[in-house]
């Protein structure tokens, strides 16, 4: 634990600002590369302390349930464009708590870029998705009894304000000559049609599917002593 | 999906290829080396997926010209103005550098298009197994997880169908959405209550009990040994020589290509010249039968 607290406090206060430090000095254009760069390094500490940590079996193979499902769950739902991944990612980290929920998130979406292709905005949807499903765990893990409308209004506010956002910005980094304020607020603007179908999605996902999936999960921990997984592994 | 000669080279090989073709096609705007790139990537593109290739380079047409047009109208600082838009002046500099930025974008999604390819889910996992193992082995259970639950998904979907429940094509999206949850609940059961007995499995066979060792098919051979210091050679010529820099706004100042030109093509055709290699050779040991 405390290995993984030096490393973080490095990789936030030295790696990051001279990424961009390094990033603003070069000739070219850096933009992408740059703040692509700053995305991966924010996710690093999770990997880390995941990795140090040594999750157990159990954990391991729960978790990547959890993962496969939210990809699985695309083509389950027979409603084009309706994706439930967020909602499944949202509840991961609920049940499980915010790091497990940033794990899900990511892996889940760069295991789904295997089969679909992995693409200049696969970091981002890393760190965009980990962050729903962090989020998520950090504001619900601890409380005893979820509302589905609360977790529904939570998951399309998420979506809509700093998931969809994150996924709108690599592409104002991939695509913008300049980047003035007018450029990134029509990029926003452009992609907001699309975070807004994402959001319902996610919302729909957890008002119907929220508190079954959760019991699920309860009834697993209690049924297997899975009780301590928390404990287990502080 | 065809094999080349690249693609049985080492992991770390290929990884370091697309490092160095992605990274320098994010970075440089010069457009002679962004249309070296987009020769490269889309050649080598099209060697990898043979006719099929064409939709993803057709589909990105509309992208680039997208990219190109509308980012003038954001970027205003250019000298040669052609027509105004909205009371914008839209400039030829502004044009120019938004034609770059898309066929930057298309370069990099060419590219990744190969990567796709070539670094294959088991030659990520060779390659950063015995780095980060814990997230290696999440990565590939989820990958063999996810065609597993889509083929449950379908038995459950199935079975539904057979005493009357599920959505077909024209039910309403309400009912696709409650027959789509019904089906998750179900697989959700079935594969969390197995997720257990493997878990309880890997512990019986003493997971975690001490370092995890992994299924390597991959050798470092002599050929890797000299395409990676090859690749080492050129990047840093690329990167040493110069000669990259290009200006748009206000007015166009583009270096005038020097010998890095050349180590950046020289780069980009290792894998093409690697097939065309293995083709040559293959040539003329049958012609000898």
């Amino acid at each position: 634990m405390k290995k993984t607290t030096v490393c973080n406090l490095v990789l936030i206060f030295l790696l990051i600002p001279g990424t961009l430090y390094l990033g603003s000095r070069m000739t070219g254009r850096w933009y992408y590369a740059t703040s692509t760069l700053m995305i991966m390094e924010t996710m690093l500490p999770f990997f880390l302390a995941f990795e140090t940590r040594k999750p157990q079996a159990r954990e391991l193979v729960t978790l990547a349930v959890m993962c496969a499902l939210a990809v699985a769950s695309r083509v389950v739902v027979m409603i084009p464009g309706f994706k439930p991944i967020t909602g499944i990612i949202m509840i991961t980290g609920i049940a499980f708590g915010p790091e497990a929920g940033f794990m899900a998130g990511a892996i889940s979406v760069f295991a789904s870029n295997f089969f679909f292709s992995q693409g200049p905005w696969t970091p981002w949807q890393m760190m965009a998705y980990g962050f729903g499903g962090f989020a998520a765990g950090l504001v619900f893990h601890r409380r005893k009894h979820q509302n589905p409308i609360v977790l529904a209004v939570f998951g399309f506010l998420t979506i809509l304000l700093a998931v969809g956002p994150l996924l709108d910005t690599c592409t104002v980094f991939t695509t913008g000559s300049k980047i003035t304020r007018k450029f990134v607020l029509a990029v926003y603007a452009a992609g907001f049609p699309y975070n807004l179908n994402h959001a319902i999605a996610c919302a729909l996902t957890m008002l119907l599917f929220g508190k079954p999936l959760l019991s699920k999960l309860d009834r697993l921990k209690t049924k297997y002593g899975m009780m301590d997984v928390r404990e287990e592994n502080p | 999906m065809r094999s080349d000669a690249f693609s049985k080279c080492h992991p770390l090989t290929n990884f370091l290829f697309f490092l160095g073709a992605i990274g320098f096609s994010a970075v440089i705007r010069h457009p002679l080396y962004l249309l070296v790139g987009f020769l490269g990537a889309a050649g080598y593109y099209l060697l990898l997926s043979g006719k099929k290739g064409w939709k993803l380079i057709l589909g990105l047409i509309p992208v680039f010209l997208l990219v190109a047009g509308v980012n003038p109208l954001f970027n205003t600082y250019g000298q040669t103005v052609l027509f105004t838009v909205f009371g914008k002046p839209y400039s030829l500099e502004a044009l120019c550098y938004g034609m770059v930025i898309g066929g930057m974008l298309v370069v990099m999604m060419l590219w990744f298009g190969c990567y796709s390819i070539v670094l294959t889910s088991d030659k990520f996992v060779c390659l950063f197994g015995s780095l980060i193992p814990a997230l290696s082995m999440l990565l590939v259970m989820v990958l063999r997880l996810i065609p597993s639950l889509m083929k449950k998904a379908r038995q459950i979907s199935d079975a539904r169908k057979t005493i009357g429940k599920g959505a077909g094509a024209q039910s309403s999206n309400g009912e696709k959405l409650r027959d789509g949850i019904h089906i998750l609940s179900a697989l959700t059961d079935w594969s969390l209550e197995g997720s257990i007995v493997t878990a309880d499995s890997m512990r019986a066979r003493g997971y975690g009990a001490a370092k995890r060792s992994s299924f390597q098919i991959y050798r470092m051979t002599l050929r890797d040994g000299i395409l990676i210091g090859l690749m080492a050679v050129l990047a840093a010529c690329v990167l040493l020589i110069g000669g990259t820099q290009a200006e748009y706004t206000p007015s166009l100042s583009i270096a005038s290509p020097t010998l890095a030109l050349a180590a950046y093509a020289a780069f980009l055709m290792i894998p093409p010249v690697l097939s065309a290699k293995e083709a040559i050779a293959w040539h003329i040991s049958i012609s000898g039968i």
